[in-house]
């Protein structure tokens, strides 16, 4: 972390492939340190090998960090989906071919949406930079929740291919089928012998 | 689904399954995994629960696909435990994590490394896991075990880090599918 002369801070997080700037101020209003940023200003995202640097505003940084870290939370138990809205700042969803794009639009009229592809490494540097970011104490802006939960049944069923999700309610109702149909088979047990001294039932007649 | 309920909760079969399987990509990834997950385990301040080698080991051994599977399961500390170690494990090898998940890497250079690692994981898991087990047999497989081995890997690199305990202990807790 660099100080200026002022009280403007940044805070940089780097990793291979990625290096995450954010430019604000502290807000000695609500007591915080001379390190600490309360009032965002900028950010930027730098990628290595690529022209793009992302820039915007607080909305945007939350999106990112918003869609990002669901999608990782999606992509951790190997269900990868779609996170964000078409209509919303950011959205991240896989591609066909295994890569995972990053959707940005902007808030600014006549700015053409970004997509930005990202591999397996780049994702995973990207998180990273996002969760040291969200933990940094020095960080004294209230961001989005990191939505770390259990998936449910429903989230998860992809994981598992469709006729091994079958196999046990197909097995179970072949093996029903089967016991039914060899009880069918089965000769009816004869009626019993009536008891001495009981009173002759009478034939049926016809 | 609160917090404080998943906490409370033990891992499900698959769960276990998971936590054992990359902790022995761990292992495949540095030779002495087993060593570092015993000296990391003292240092996190672990002693009581796992005073030694044997007891770790005994606690992966819940994993249903092990030859010498125990029954049981494990309690949410030495769960917490487990995962706390692997993240740490995690971070340690992040660099490795993150060549094999690199696109940029050079094509022949990168099957290598991919093919370095499944021979190791390989020859772990026989040694360890029921080699009668669907998930064994598939996780050997050349070409259906590809895609399970990336997706440990990639676990393990999105578990490393600051916020990787709580992604990693929240996705072990998954519902069955």
């Amino acid at each position: 972390m660099f100080q200026t002369a002022s009280l403007k801070q940044t805070l940089q997080f780097d990793q291979q492939s990625c290096r995450l700037t954010l430019e604000g101020l502290p807000d000695l209003s609500a007591g915080h340190s001379g390190d600490a940023i309360g009032i965002l200003t900028g950010w930027s995202l730098a990628w290595v090998g690529r022209p793009e640097e992302l820039e915007g505003r607080r909305e945007h940084l939350e999106a990112i960090l918003r869609v990002v870290l669901a999608y990782a939370r999606y992509l951790i138990s190997g269900v990868p989906r779609r996170v964000g809205a078409a209509e919303e700042p950011a959205s991240i969803s896989q591609g066909e071919d295994g890569r995972h794009v990053l959707h940005l639009r902007s808030s600014q009229a006549g700015v053409e949406p970004l997509s930005l592809g990202l591999d397996d490494a780049e994702l995973a540097d990207l998180v990273r930079v996002l969760d040291r970011l969200r933990l940094d104490p020095r960080l004294q802006v209230s961001l989005p929740e990191d939505p770390c939960r259990p998936l449910r049944a429903r989230e998860v069923q992809g994981r598992t291919p469709l006729p091994r999700r079958l196999s046990g309610v197909v097995g179970g109702a072949l093996a029903l089928g089967l016991s039914a149909a060899a009880a069918w088979l089965l000769p009816p047990p004869p009626a019993p012998a009536p008891a001495p001294g009981s009173p002759p039932v009478a034939a049926p007649r016809g | 689904m609160s917090a404080a309920v998943a906490l409370e909760r033990p891992l499900s079969r698959r769960g276990v399954e998971r936590l054992d399987l990359l902790l022995l990509c761990v292992e495949a990834l540095d030779f002495n995994g087993g060593e570092a997950m015993v000296w990391i385990s003292a240092q996190l301040g672990f002693n009581e629960l796992f005073p030694n080698r044997v007891e770790l080991w005994k606690r992966r051994c819940h994993n249903p696909l092990r030859r010498s599977f125990r029954r049981g399961s494990l309690a949410p500390a030495e769960t917490d435990a487990l995962i706390r170690i692997l993240g740490v494990m995690a971070e340690r090898l992040y660099p490795m994590l993150h060549q094999l998940l690199a696109s940029s890497e050079p094509e022949a250079l990168l099957q290598e490394r991919w093919d370095l690692f499944a021979a190791r994981l390989g020859e772990l898991v026989r040694e360890r896991m029921n080699p009668r087990r669907s998930g064994v047999q598939r996780l050997l497989d050349p070409i259906a075990g590809a895609p399970l081995r990336r997706q440990l890997i990639l676990s393990l690199a999105l578990a490393a880090g600051a916020g990787g305990f709580e992604r990693l202990r929240a996705s072990l807790l998954d519902a069955d599918g």
